[in-house]
């Protein structure tokens, strides 16, 4: 039998748990390891950020030194934003990915809403569409794209290259708003058809805007990845609609391998995605939790 | 104010059959609960009057006009939902002028009705507040005040409490029925919650599989069950079945299981010498088995040997042990100390023993 004094001692040896963020994770002294683990995987993903910064801020003549040389310049970025394709590289790959999501969104949305809220011919065949246009390699619509745009005479314009990432998007997105439907509690806009509102308008002025979240994030994630696209801007423009990811691979080209300049069009790419994810990540967090 | 009008009304998915011919008319000012276990088409009945189903056969009036063909917002009816559906972008204040401001109607005459329904419900502190900063129960009280402003036809209240805690549950349910008293308005309640049918209901409507078991005020679901289901359903703790044989003479009727013998006379009798030969099923309400009553004359008395015993404070709850089967009595003096396994003598009223047919569960009458 264990004896009260004793019993007393042992609670007045007890401790309220340390906390901290490592702590919380990982109790005990793993957290040492732990924290570890996290630098080093931070690490691995940062590097090739930090590599291409540094090779951007390096003369030509450093790039292959870039660990050594302690000799820094700007001279990149005011070479490359004199070049005119670059130039237009940065205002057409924002306008496609600006309106590529405004479009996207603009059917996603009613998508979404339609195969999370209605049952019947429709969504079902819709629903087999798009899960049939899923399922298609993304590498093996392009060559298809690229007759069609021709045919169509939109090929190197911004249709050409808007509506097939509509298309995508469409496919790919649809899915990710009918789980943010599935998510938003369809008796609010029952109550808003009792209310007095029609169908259209329980979708636009209840369930929409209760959508919001979900949109935003949607919106972000959309736009990324339309800036970041290279595939289809590769083989679906040409000269008179340059893109930017395209424009940063032309660095490399017969002549030699000007992985300064490419370094620092990368930097200024990378910039309007930077402050995107910044501002948006609490946004994007969020919806995709719902 | 209007009257609410249910003629064979149906609803089926395909081939799946979720109501079946209900038949029910509401009068002006009534408020009729409609009762019964998950599924069973209570829901359904609510949402085809609202218009929110649509209605696959029969007919629904409200106030004398058909509305089987009218959307929802053209049927003046104001719902309540179980998990509140406020608006959650809006302020209450918006909430409560949501459906007036889509009927055009004046700010003036907007701010009017917002001022009567929240010194009502007692929200008038919570105008400018988002639902999501809410609790539970204030949630519902704005989900009230967004019908009351309304000033609609009929109520429509689709498990209103379920989501409060008990609580609160039995708080609003009194608040409910205060309500009704100053704004008396043709009132149709779903619950899966046989105490809030009682207490607030004129009339109540059992449901089961989606057919319609019984139709009445609450006071006669209890002392007269239509069927086995009903009997079952109405009452807590829920009334005791045994299966027994019948036995029947000129002056007398038998019922006999493992265990126990019981002789009626008179009505109950006859209504028994029907069955002769043949096994009914025999149900008593725990709150009318009397634990020894040898006082009183007139009972049917079998005995039971304990097997638990529950201590609720006011009173206790017995499980006793009839051959096979084990009876529950409720209503037992709290002081009383009992050992496992006594044997006890227990008595009932026959006019409280009810007999159900085997197969349907029909009550039997002569």
């Amino acid at each position: 039998m264990t004896s009260l004094p004793q019993l007393g001692s042992s609670i007045d040896a007890l401790q309220p748990p340390r906390k901290g963020f490592f702590a919380a994770l990982a109790p005990g002294g793993g957290r040492i390891l732990f924290a570890l683990v996290v630098i080093g995987v931070a690490f691995l993903f940062a590097f090739p950020v930090l590599w291409v910064l540094l090779t951007s801020l390096r003369p030509a003549s450093g790039v292959f030194y870039v660990h050594r040389g302690t000799e820094f310049t700007l001279h990149n970025f005011v070479e490359v934003l004199q070049q005119e394709s670059v130039y237009n590289a940065f205002i057409n790959s924002f306008a496609i990915s600006t309106f590529a999501t405004l479009l996207s969104l603009g059917v996603t949305v009613t998508s979404g809403y339609m195969l999370s809220r209605f049952r019947g011919p429709a969504p079902s065949v819709w629903f087999a569409i798009i899960y049939v246009l899923r399922c298609v390699p993304y590498i093996s619509w392009v060559l298809p794209l690229f007759f069609v745009t021709r045919q169509l005479g939109i090929f190197d314009t911004y249709w050409g290259l808007l509506l097939p990432h509509v298309a995508v998007h469409v496919c790919f997105f649809s899915w990710i708003m009918k789980g943010f439907f599935d998510g938003i509690d369809p008796s609010m806009e029952y109550a808003a058809l009792i209310d007095g509102c029609t169908r259209w308008g329980a979708f636009f002025r209840v369930a929409m805007p209760a959508a919001v979240p979900g949109l935003t994030a949607l919106a972000i994630l959309c736009w990324l990845y339309t800036w970041n696209e290279f595939l289809f801007a590769l083989l679906l423009t040409s000269h008179k609609t340059p893109i930017l990811t395209v424009v940063m691979a032309q660095f490399v080209h017969e002549l030699g391998m000007e992985w300064h300049l490419m370094s620092a069009t990368a930097i200024l790419a990378l910039i309007p995605a930077l402050i995107v994810t910044i501002f948006g990540q609490k946004y994007v967090i969020r919806g995709l939790r719902v | 104010m209007a009257e609410v009008i249910l003629k064979n009304v149906g609803k089926s998915y395909g081939t799946v059959v979720a109501v079946r011919d209900v038949n029910l008319t509401i009068a002006d000012e009534e408020f009729v609960v409609l009762v019964g276990p998950s599924g069973c088409g209570k829901s359904t009945t609510l949402r085809m009057v609202a218009g929110l189903e649509e209605i696959t056969a029969g007919v629904i009036a409200i106030g004398g006009k058909v509305v089987n063909e009218l959307p929802p917002k053209d049927r003046d009816i104001a719902m309540v939902f179980q998990n509140y559906a406020l608006y959650q972008h809006m302020t209450v204040r918006d909430n409560l002028a949501f459906g007036l401001r889509n009927r055009k109607v004046p700010e003036a005459e907007i701010d009017k009705q917002i001022a009567y329904a929240v010194k009502m419900l007692g929200i008038e502190p919570l105008l400018e507040r988002r639902p999501r900063q809410l609790s539970g129960g204030q949630q519902q009280r704005v989900a009230l005040g967004r019908c009351l402003v309304r000033n609609p036809k009929v109520f429509l209240f689709d498990e209103p409490l379920s989501n409060l805690d008990a609580q609160l549950r039995s708080q609003m349910r009194l608040e409910l029925k205060e309500l009704r008293k100053r704004v008396p308005t043709t009132s149709i309640y779903v619950t899966h919650d046989q105490v809030e049918a009682m207490t607030l209901g004129d009339r109540i409507v059992v449901m089961k599989d989606g057919l319609v078991q019984q139709v009445g005020s609450p006071l006669d679901l209890y002392r007269r069950p239509a069927n086995r289901f009903v009997a079952g359903f109405i009452g807590s703790p829920a009334m005791n079945f045994i299966d027994v044989k019948v036995d029947a003479t000129d002056t007398q009727a038998t019922v006999a299981a493992d265990g126990l013998s019981l002789s009626f006379t008179g009505q109950k009798a006859a209504t028994l010498r029907a069955h002769a030969g043949k096994t009914v099923v025999m149900g008593v309400r725990p709150q009318h088995l009397l634990l020894d009553g040898a006082d009183a004359s007139g009972l049917v008395r079998f005995a039971a040997r304990l097997s638990t015993s529950e201590q609720l404070g006011d009173q206790q709850l017995l499980d006793l042990r009839v051959g096979g089967t084990v009876v529950r009595v409720s209503g037992i003096d709290p002081s009383l100390t009992l050992a496992e396994g006594t044997e006890l003598k227990l008595g009932a009223v026959p006019d409280n023993v009810h007999f159900f047919d085997a197969e349907g569960g029909q009550v039997l009458t002569t």
